[in-house]
């Protein structure tokens, strides 16, 4: 067999339908991610007893565990889970009708959350001390301390990580074909399924991969040369 | 045999059969990723005509593409490549596509590691290697490839712990490895307590991590007594005055 021209192009196209779909969910599944990242950080910061342990064995997993075995566990689990909460709550939800997409927002939220929380938590800390301690002083409540003062700044230092596990997140939603989720690669299996033409749709679906990490990496350089630029104007 | 899901017990028994060729898998992709990674890294800091813009499309595509489709087109396109040599590799193990997909995605990112930390090396230490009339290969082994060794290592750790978890996918191409395993154990039973054997495949993997992870601390504990950290801290200090 060999190459089809024809084939690839078409695929290629057809593979952009799904790229939205793709962008949206990473941008929810990284929103949720470093939300729960950020509480992880705080408890590991201030040492939560009890918590703070809790964490820290939630992030060696997380982090030494493959992430399309995390997926099956969500995703095989999730009916019984399902079922059990309905029961507990009196809803009648039908686990056989949830869709695969709750366990790969799930996982995936949880996985990316364990990596967000060690970014978070250097950015915290490299907001000085002093900056703190400033906030005290003018009668500041730590949480507004926190929110006003030191979460700015550090965002500053986060905003980078946030990107690339932003593109981290596209590329690994690819795994998510295995529990049923279109997603770029999906698409491509699919098109290869009606034609048996498995090299031209990976080798298009794997240029629309490239064509958008590199549109993504050019848009972030920006984002964060502005945000240096920036920093050399404020007085830290 | 009898039908219905095992105890925990023999899901682990089972699935340990299959740990070598999950850990034969990632030492293999790592030692030949290495130095490949190493002749990438060579290409991009020598910036060599023709090879260059090669390498840096590479780097580029390796990057810029989940490991899973670089797997699918390796596994399905690599067979059409060697046709057009005259040779058939249809018949090759699928172990052998696993570990070039490994390969190929990780000496990208190794060199994107291994390219910064041989820059971070101070230029003095170049000169003065030259100064005192070292050859070239003198002047990498014994100078600059012990001070580029704790800049990389703690990023090279995460590589690995990336690679074992990466090849968690190869189940897709065939590869029967802890993964591949696990997924034969669930078909056997028909699909009863498949969530008890992933948890059991969960842990072991962790476990696997966690080694590998304290093994490179290890490794960066030893590199500190040698001083090499501190070698290179008083390299920059020069720089600075």
């Amino acid at each position: 067999m060999t190459f089809d021209l024809k084939t690839a192009a078409e695929a290629f196209l057809s593979n952009w339908t799904v790229v939205p779909a793709t962008m949206g969910l990473a941008m929810l599944i990284l929103a949720l991610a470093i939300i729960i990242g950020m509480f992880i950080a705080l408890i590991r910061i201030y040492r939560v007893p009890i918590l703070s342990k809790l964490a820290t064995v939630y992030v060696s997993f997380m982090r030494g565990t493959p992430l399309i075995v995390l997926l099956f566990i969500v995703y095989f689990s999730l009916p019984d889970t399902v079922e059990f909460m309905g029961k507990l709550f009196g809803t009648a939800v039908d686990p056989n009708k949830v869709s695969p997409l709750y366990s790969v927002i799930i996982t995936y939220s949880l996985y990316i959350s364990a990596f967000q929380s060690e970014n978070i938590k250097g950015a915290l800390a490299s907001v000085d001390k002093g900056q703190m301690e400033a906030a005290y002083s003018i009668g500041f409540k730590t949480s507004q301390a926190l929110m006003r003062i030191v979460f700015p700044q550090a965002l500053k230092v986060a905003v980078p990580n946030f990107c690339n596990a932003y593109i981290g997140a596209i590329k690994a939603l690819s795994l998510a074909f295995t529990v049923g989720f279109v997603d770029i690669l999906a698409k491509a299996k699919l098109n290869s399924a009606l034609n048996f033409r498995y090299i031209e749709s990976y080798l298009a679906a794997a240029l629309v991969y490239w064509m958008l990490c590199i549109a993504l990496t050019r848009i972030f350089r920006k984002i964060e040369a502005g945000l240096k630029k920036n920093e050399t104007l404020s007085t830290r | 045999m009898k039908p219905g899901p095992d105890s925990i017990f023999d899901i682990f028994m089972k699935l340990l059969e299959n740990v070598p060729i999950t850990l034969l898998v990632t030492l293999l992709s790592a030692v030949v990723a290495f130095f490949l990674g190493i002749a990438v890294t060579a290409v991009r800091i020598k910036r060599v005509k023709l090879l260059y813009p090669l390498v840096s499309v590479y780097i580029s595509f390796s990057r810029g593409t989940p490991i899973l489709i670089q797997l699918f087109v390796i596994y399905y396109g690599s067979p059409l490549l060697f046709k057009l040599f005259g040779i058939d590799i249809n018949g090759w193990s699928q172990i052998v596509f696993a570990v070039m997909t490994l390969v190929f995605h990780n000496a990208a990112i190794f060199s994107e590691i291994a390219r910064p930390a041989y820059l971070a090396v101070d230029k003095g230490q170049h000169d003065a290697a030259d100064s005192i009339g070292m050859t070239g290969a003198q002047k990498v082994f014994r100078i600059i490839f012990p001070q580029v060794v704790p800049i990389a290592l703690p990023s090279v750790g995460n590589l690995i712990i990336d690679l074992i978890k990466d090849t968690a996918i190869l189940f897709t191409i065939g590869v029967v490895d802890l993964m591949g395993r696990a997924k034969l154990i669930i078909a056997n039973n028909y699909g009863i307590g498949k969530v008890s054997v992933y948890i059991v495949v969960a842990l072991m993997y962790w476990f696997i991590s966690a080694i590998a992870e304290h093994g490179v601390r290890l490794i960066e504990k030893r590199n500190k007594k040698y001083k090499f950290a501190s070698g290179l801290a008083l390299g920059r200090e020069d720089h600075d005055v």
